[in-house]
């Protein structure tokens, strides 16, 4: 039912709609509203179309769009739904439309610039997650960029520019190297191949040198580190989130920052496998202060904003951790946990423009919410408990199974006599869900509770604004409760990955005594 | 023979009649506006003749030995005609006399003989003719104060450039005794110390001409001083010409190392040079200068690379790079009212010239080299070459020059974003310049949106060999 061209619709509704929408006359008109919010409509309705018919079985060049672009380069338009692209197609589809219908009323979107911008920023991102060509992942992965930096530098908040120039000059950082590599892995592939080439395909069958490729790891990190962000990469993190308009903040912590997630998975595993192995202690050390780093900045914020900000880069550290263990469960986890904090973070951030909205700075000294406010503040309740990944919602699935799965993996390499760094770094890394339980708890009680003032009123949700979030609740039960599903689709992938990687791994590490477990994938 | 001589360099006797003609108005005190229509009806002529030319794989030795017109003359020409058509296009509406026009013909002419040379005195004319009008286009009408100190500083520069390849020619002369652009390849490749001193001379020469770093010195200066459509003209087909006539001179010759590093170093230290000197810049044309400072290391950044690959990314380089200077000079005058050259009077100007506006923007992002617009392609295959040819850490070295690059580039994208204050709330008139401004740039943007989607097409041009 749904082929390439559903592909080609995907990317070229979002590029019609947002040309369209620029062409609408006048401000104020609701004329531009409506057509974006068909246009990602359709895109959602194509998407959830592809999510239900894709599963592991399915023939791999059913959902594959492959157009030659300069064939003697290797540049192809390639675009194709992979497993490890499937959620983050869904996660998209979803969240554009939510992010206008909760933002419908405000001042930015009431300008075409606006509308035109958050569709260009659609096509910019489901083309960097769908992209099965090197060349045209590195495209648009720059691309997006560009609507995100205009949206901050005209709709944002007092330092905006600042905000703005820090967002783009910061990220663009990484993208030096990245290009580089990029390039690298061609001439590699000409030389092994006798041809030049981009498509992953040909680049994952390459056999790379040690020195290549630890200068593509290195490049593909940093990238991936700086977009995340990573510890001790994210210092332009809390000034974009602060300053953004409420819809674009949402996009970049629930999106934008699931590139460089989906970069790891996607370029830095496959790409250069000895060098991750290798590398993956260090990384997961790096990922484990994210964590923790994150939670007690968290801790310490009065902002509401900013403690939202500092939980994302911890939460995103989690992430990191599942995908360099390299073990089954954990990386079923990463990819519930892009999903599952793409969600709560946005919905945690519109809830946030809400309240901002309505009640301007005010908001900071707010509380007793849930007297003012009752259907508001128990979506905000239920973004929460996600974020603290209380068991049903879809954070406790997600962080459980990294948990578990690095566990596992540590205790492994610690019987093994290979050290214990892993284990540490996991033991320490579960503690970041006491801080985050605590720093989360601590956010709600001040703003949902304690003693009402007077003078105070709070418009409750009305019912566009609710019927926004029906999905994501959806999503965040349906992912709590059972999982296994999602977990399905995804499943070939990610056991070919993990079989992959251990399967370098086993030589680096001195004794395998036991494989490595496969159990807890399916066990929910 | 004699068809040849007619057929095969129609182009220039078009250019040569035009120059008549101008003359003839000039005389005859005509309006300025038949100048500049029959500037632009000569150049698309030109455009037409060598567009069918290459497609019936046309190819002749004119002169043998010195005028030969092969895949690449003809389609560098075709460049430099193209790029020739939208400047004139894109100042349609400004009332330049005929004598402006003559004088960019002249040196339009003098580009196209650089294109057909095969020996050493078509081109040594070829280049005299291409620098020369430039100096007199400086002071042409132009009232600013420095002009006179911008174009005398080009003039200079120029004559010492000419003075440096004559000498690398007679040079290669007197060690070959053969006037052929060959006979450069074979002094290269005997090498000894009369050979390098050649060497030397003719591409410090080139360097000079091209503003490489440390050879820059008189280029923000005649930039700045020069009217914009000048300005755009020197930047754009000079600059073209003079980068393609030493594609010209080398080819696809394989250079030796001592040359490939000498190139290297000068090419990344021009890039990072341009870039970081830009920042700090707040009138668009001396940012336009250092820009293209960087711009010419890129250019001979791709010289490095050994294979023939070269040709072919050179080309394509130089396209996109005329094609988006001229355009984006033209926007910035639509946005900035005629002669304002201070960045400032971007500020805000999204608001109220979207359009122009918006053309800056992605003009000024293509050549920050950001994907997928044509300038990160263009920026690609060099860089591809080069890495290829093994040259991974002066690579990184221009990525970080060109990330340098991005400030600037974005500086003004962010000046034309930035939202405006509103005690400024004074109504700006309508955009000036009539519909054959916009047809000038939006023949550019065709072109640079052709070059986007086909970025193969040289390649495919230059593979067709009759």
């Amino acid at each position: 039912m749904f082929d390439s061209t559903t592909i080609l619709l995907l990317l070229a509704l979002p590029v019609a709609g947002s040309l369209l929408v620029s062409l609408v006359p006048g401000k104020d008109s609701i004329v531009s509203r409506m057509l974006s919010m068909f246009t990602m409509l359709m895109v959602l309705g194509l998407s959830v179309g592809i999510f239900r018919q894709y599963d592991g079985a399915l023939d791999p060049r059913i959902l594959d769009l492959n157009i030659p672009w300069i064939s003697s380069l290797g540049f192809n338009f390639h675009l194709a739904v992979d497993g490890l692209n499937v959620y983050l197609l869904l996660l998209t589809a979803i969240l554009f439309p939510v992010v206008l219908c909760c933002t419908w009323q405000t001042l930015p979107a009431k300008r075409n610039l606006y509308m035109a911008m958050l569709l260009l920023l659609e096509t910019s991102l489901l083309g960097t997650f769908l992209s099965q060509n090197l060349m045209l992942f590195f495209a648009f992965w720059e691309v997006v960029l560009i609507p995100m930096f205009i949206l901050i530098l005209v709709f944002g908040g007092e330092k905006r520019s600042q905000a703005a120039m820090s967002f783009f000059l910061y990220t663009m950082v990484g993208s030096i190297l990245l290009l580089a590599a990029v390039i690298l892995l061609g001439v590699e592939s000409l030389h092994q191949t006798g041809n030049w080439s981009f498509e992953f395909e040909t680049l994952y069958r390459l056999h790379l040198a040690w020195g290549p490729q630890l200068f593509i790891f290195v490049a593909i990190m940093l990238a991936c580190a700086i977009k995340s962000p990573l510890f001790p990469f994210h210092s332009w993190l809390p000034l974009a989130y602060y300053e953004a308009p409420a819809g674009a903040t949402a996009l970049m912590a629930g999106l934008l920052s699931k590139m460089g997630a989906f970069g790891l998975l996607k370029l830095a595993i496959p790409l250069c496998p000895e060098v991750s192995a290798a590398a993956a202690p260090y990384i997961m050390i790096m990922a484990v202060i994210s964590i923790l780093y994150g939670a007690v900045l968290a801790l310490r914020q009065e902002n509401f904003k900013k403690l939202v900000a500092y939980s994302s880069l911890s939460h995103m550290g989690y992430i990191v951790l599942g995908v360099f263990s390299f073990q089954e469960a954990a990386v079923h986890g990463a990819l519930i946990q892009i999903l599952s904090h793409g969600i709560a973070a946005a919905g945690l951030f519109l809830l946030l423009g809400m309240l901002e909205e309505r009640l301007g700075d005010s908001y900071k000294q707010l509380n007793a919410l849930s007297t003012y406010a009752p259907r508001l503040a128990v979506m905000l309740m239920l973004f929460i408990l996600t974020s603290v990944a209380l068991p049903l919602t879809s954070g406790f699935t997600a962080e459980f199974l990294i948990l578990f799965g690095t566990f596992q993996q540590g205790l492994t390499i610690w019987l093994g006599n290979a050290g214990a760094l892993t284990l540490a770094a996991v033991l320490l890394a579960s503690t970041g869900m006491v801080l985050g339980a605590a720093y989360m708890l601590r956010f709600a009680r001040v703003i949902l509770y304690g003693t009402t003032k007077t003078g105070i009123s709070v418009a409750d949700l009305n019912l566009r604004e609710a019927l926004a979030f029906i999905p994501l609740l959806f999503l965040i039960i349906w992912i709590g409760v059972w999982p296994s599903p999602f977990m399905d689709k995804v499943q070939s992938t990610v056991l070919q990955m993990t079989t992959h990687a251990t399967g370098i791994a086993t030589p680096a590490i001195a004794a395998p005594l036991t494989t490595p477990g496969i159990g807890g994938a399916n066990g929910h | 023979m004699a068809t040849n001589l007619f057929y095969g360099l129609l182009p220039e006797h078009i250019l040569l009649a035009l120059i008549l003609l101008l003359m003839m108005l000039e005389i005859l005190k005509a309006d300025n506006k038949i100048g500049t229509f029959l500037f632009v009806l000569a150049l698309a002529a030109g455009c037409g003749v060598l567009a069918s030319q290459l497609g019936q794989g046309f190819t002749a030795v004119i002169v043998p030995g010195e005028i030969l017109v092969d895949r690449f003359a003809l389609i560098s020409r075709l460049v430099l005609m193209g790029c020739g058509l939208i400047l004139g296009l894109c100042s349609l509406a400004s009332c330049n006399t005929g004598k402006f026009w003559m004088l960019i013909t002249s040196s339009l002419l003098g580009a196209l003989i650089i294109m057909d040379s095969a020996g050493f005195i078509s081109l040594f004319i070829g280049i005299e003719m291409l620098s020369l009008p430039g100096f007199a286009l400086m002071v042409h009408r132009n009232s600013a104060l420095d002009s006179s100190e911008g174009s005398f500083k080009y003039l200079l520069m120029s004559s010492v450039a000419s003075a440096l390849i004559l000498f690398g020619m007679s040079l290669v002369y007197g060690s070959t005794g053969s006037l052929g652009i060959a006979s450069f390849a074979s002094v290269l490749a005997v090498g000894g110390t009369l050979n390098w001193a050649a060497c030397v001379l003719i591409l410090c020469g080139f360097f000079l001409k091209a503003s490489v770093f440390p050879f820059h010195g008189w280029a923000p200066d005649a930039y700045s001083s020069a009217r914009l459509q000048v300005t755009a003209f020197l930047a754009s087909i000079v600059k073209a010409a003079v980068i393609l006539g030493l594609v010209r001179v080398l080819s696809s010759l394989p250079l030796n190392a001592v040359t490939i590093t000498g190139i290297t170093i000068l090419s990344v230290v021009s890039i990072l040079y341009g870039n970081t000197a830009a920042i700090r810049q707040t009138t668009f044309k001396r940012l336009l200068a250092y820009s293209s400072i960087a711009h010419a290391g890129y250019m001979i950044f791709a010289l490095t690379d050994n294979s023939a690959g070269r040709v072919e990314s050179l080309l394509y380089y130089v396209a996109v790079y005329a094609v988006t200077t001229i355009v984006a000079c033209t926007c910035f005058g639509l946005v900035a009212d005629s002669e304002q050259d201070d960045l400032k009077c971007l500020d805000g100007a999204f608001h109220t010239r979207p359009v122009p506006s918006l053309l800056l923007a992605l003009a000024v992002l293509s050549l920050a080299g950001i994907p997928p617009l044509p300038g990160f392609m263009a920026k690609l295959f060099v860089f591809k070459s080069v890495i290829a040819s093994g040259h991974l850490l002066p690579a990184v070295l221009a990525f970080v020059g060109s990330y340098i690059g991005t400030i600037y580039y974005l500086g003004i994208v962010y000046r034309l974003f930035k939202p405006v204050v509103a005690t400024s709330a004074v109504e700006a008139p309508a955009c000036q310049g009539g519909c054959s401004t916009w047809s000038g740039v939006f023949l550019g943007v065709a072109v640079l949106i052709l070059f986007m989607l086909l970025p193969g097409l040289f390649h495919q041009l230059l593979a067709i060999v009759a």
